[in-house]
């Protein structure tokens, strides 16, 4: 409707009034189109004068939405601003100078530079020193779920695990004391595995070893170390993981099929009212990684050559704000990127992510989601994941992964 | 004197022939007035110009976005373009090309064109054997002939989405058919999308694909079949033959025509299998075993990366390996006469 009435008044020209404020997102169904229409109502507050267009392009997860825009970008008729992953996601936008800068623009005001956590302000940046977007979301990758009455039929404690051995362990009392299939995952599609093997080799080799791997020297041992606690806990997996989703999968929590599942904290907003937190489920960080809080943000990048200038910035200081940050995470799951924000706003579980992020000594990017690595070297990470799901071959898959990134 | 008398007798015969006489009587003159007339209507009057306005206009669409954009499809891939900005026209190099033959790790080109070849062979030849011996089957004036027809042609009609999503649940290790079906003879659960044997990951696929396509093998070896004169059976029947030598050496001789085009569009429902596996595996990166031409086209060409360039080189590729399968066919057929 909004399009429809963006085109009616271009072709009534004459008085060429101000370009609408155009964004385009992949946020089309679920909590994510609740979020924006959230955000975009709270915008209008703030800046009624400014029109707003939005369009949903989904499918692929955000690839046809990037399409779009690179189609858009090469045909210099960029969107004022769109849905994209920061850090190395950035990097193809970055290397073809299709960014403005908007550190004074934006960045100053709003005390967004000192009040923003550093993770965030890291990946706002792109792989450039100044700032070409502004990150609206936080959510984390390594969180453990569990099904409390599963864990505590078997007797497990998943608070006390403290490796991803203990894990594994923890795995093998579950399938010989209860029915329950101890570590549900789809293995479908790749990408849950590439998360999964990304926070074990945060949990399993720590800090460094991460972000060595991303930055391009992996250390062989710690890849095939983390490759080989995947192979385990693969053996607790459901038997129909293969022709799985992550709803499907996640559903055998819900159900109490399954103790545990590794997700991120996506997978929280799919349990229903009546499967409470904290009473039938809860969340520890993934065992041996509670010392850091694995990122995956989206953020609005500011196109150079910006069709709207004004009101772009407008809305990305608009983006940086607590009303702004407290509305979108609200509806979206996730924890908001400022750390000034107050947590009583949200429910008891992001409450308790947010309380997690103020303890944490790391805020490493997540490979799965493109903030890590470069995209070429993301897709070779994602295929070489794809190649060792079901032959599970530690070996041959470790020399794939680390020429991946090299 | 005799030589200049054969000569003129010689002309008159000759201006009497191209004189045709009409069904009137009188003689047609039209075709000797048409050849004095200039170069440019003669032009004009032709029928190929004559029609243009029925065919110019598609030829041209066509010969456009068609031709012209494979024509661009291959100049792309000479350059190395990679996405954002314009392509550089400048300097053309076949780096491309080398790059494909080079690649290592599981996902590499080779996987997918080996594949590719694997699926086209195994999927057509299958597809032809079981459509062929259903086809005899539903020959054999048989009860409810049309509802067996139709149920055997109805998994073609279905969209590649449609089927794709059944057989997820068909080789589901939690209640899928297939596994229930092996569990009976007491093999399984196997996991079938993710084996760890990358031909049984394409196997599994292959045979989905058979399920859905057979019917049309069938339908065409019917029409074959039912093209045979009667006469043809009566007459081995007579000679004593059974119904086995019977088929062998007279019926699936006649049936050349029926395999050589069934198999054609076979192989091309074949090499779209891409929306299939796009909707099995939910992304675009399939499992290693599946991997095929057209899948990782589509991943270089247009996944994060966004290879344009190398993506363009693979289309190359699929278009040479769809245009050796249609050609010899359409080649063939201008030999027989049929276009």
């Amino acid at each position: 409707m909004a399009g429809l009435s963006g085109c009616l008044s271009g072709l009534s020209s004459g008085d060429s009034g101000p370009k609408p404020l155009e964004l385009l997102h992949a946020w089309s169904n679920g909590d994510g189109a609740a979020a924006i229409e959230a955000l975009f109502e709270g915008f209008n507050e703030e800046y009624p004068d400014i029109e707003l267009s939005s369009e949903g392009i989904s499918g692929a997860a955000t690839q046809n939405l990037g399409q779009v825009v690179n189609e858009r970008i090469r045909n210099d008729d960029p969107p004022s601003t769109w849905q994209n992953w920061p850090g190395a996601a950035l990097t193809p936008y970055v290397d073809s100078n299709a960014l403005g800068d908007i550190s004074d623009s934006v960045w100053s005001e709003n005390d967004m530079e000192s009040a923003y956590r550093e993770g965030p302000k890291e990946q706002a940046k792109g792989t450039t020193d100044h700032y070409v977007s502004v990150p609206i979301n936080i959510h984390r990758i390594n969180n453990l779920f569990y099904n409390k009455s599963v864990v505590e039929e078997a007797g497990v404690d998943p608070t006390s695990l403290s490796s991803p051995a203990d894990l594994v362990s923890a795995c093998e009392t579950i399938a010989t004391e209860t029915e329950a299939v101890p570590f549900t995952q789809q293995t479908k599609s790749p990408w849950s595995t590439v998360q999964l093997w990304a926070t074990v080799l945060l949990a399993d080799s720590g800090h460094e070893a991460y972000q060595n791997f991303y930055e391009g020297n992996p250390d062989r041992e710690a890849v095939a170390s983390a490759l080989d606690i995947v192979s385990q806990l693969s053996e607790y997996y459901p038997d129909d993981s293969s022709t799985l989703e992550l709803t499907g999968a996640n559903a055998k929590i819900i159900n109490g099929e399954a103790a545990f599942i590794h997700q991120g904290d996506w997978a929280a907003g799919a349990y229903p009212d009546d499967f409470a937190y904290g009473e039938d489920w809860s969340y520890v960080p993934f065992p041996g990684s509670e010392h850091s809080y694995q990122l995956n943000m989206d953020s609005f990048p500011y196109a150079a050559d910006n069709p709207t200038p004004e009101a772009t910035e407008k809305f990305l200081r608009y983006c940086g704000t607590k009303d702004a940050q407290i509305r979108f995470n609200k509806a979206k799951g996730s924890i908001p990127p400022r750390g000034d924000v107050d947590p009583s706003e949200f429910p008891q579980f992001q409450q308790d992510q947010i309380e997690d992020f103020g303890n944490v000594d790391h805020q490493p990017p997540s490979m799965q989601h493109g903030l890590a690595l470069a995209p070429e070297q993301r897709t070779n990470v994602v295929e070489a994941i794809s190649a060792f799901i079901g032959r599970y071959n530690v070996e041959s898959a470790a020399d794939e992964v680390v020429s991946a990134v090299q | 004197m005799d030589s200049v008398r054969s000569w003129l007798r010689r002309r008159i015969d000759s201006i009497q022939t191209d004189q045709q006489v009409r069904t009137d009587g009188g003689t047609a003159s039209e075709v000797s007035q048409g050849e004095r007339r200039s170069g440019l209507g003669r032009y004009l009057d032709s029928d190929a110009v004559e029609s243009a306005p029925f065919w110019l206009p598609s030829f041209l669409l066509v010969g456009l976005f068609v031709y012209g954009a494979i024509v661009w499809n291959v100049i792309i891939s000479l350059t190395d373009y990679e996405g954002l900005g314009d392509p550089q026209y400048a300097s053309f190099d076949l780096e491309n090309y080398r790059q494909m033959l080079q690649e290592t790790g599981s996902y590499s080109f080779t996987n997918a064109f080996v594949n590719t070849i694997v699926l086209l062979v195994a999927f057509t030849l299958i597809c032809l054997a079981f459509g062929l011996v259903v086809a005899i089957l539903v020959d054999r004036d048989i009860r409810f002939e049309n509802t067996f027809r139709t149920i055997y042609l109805l998994p073609m009609s279905l969209s590649f989405v449609v089927t794709a999503k059944m057989w997820l649940w068909m080789y589901s290790s939690n209640g899928g058919f297939v596994n229930r079906a092996l569990g009976v003879v007491g093999i399984g659960p196997v996991n079938f999308i993710r084996n760890p044997d990358p031909n049984v990951q394409l196997a599994a696929v292959v045979f989905a694909l058979i399920w859905q396509f057979s019917g049309y093998a069938m339908v065409v070896y019917l029409a074959g079949l039912r093209a045979i004169p009667d006469e043809h059976f009566e007459a081995a029947r007579v000679d004593g033959a059974s119904i086995v030598k019977m088929y062998w050496r007279v019926v699936i001789p006649q049936l050349r025509t029926a395999t050589v085009s069934a198999s054609v569009v076979l192989m091309v429902f074949g090499l779209k299998a891409f929306d299939f596996l796009r909707a099995l595996y939910g992304n675009d990166t399939p499992a290693v075993g599946t991997d095929i031409l057209p899948t990782y086209m589509v991943r270089v060409a247009f996944g994060d990366a966004s290879r344009i360039a190398y993506g363009s080189a693979v289309a190359v590729v699929l278009f040479a390996l769809a245009f050796s399968i249609v050609l010899p066919y359409l080649y063939s057929e201008y030999r027989r006469g049929a276009l």
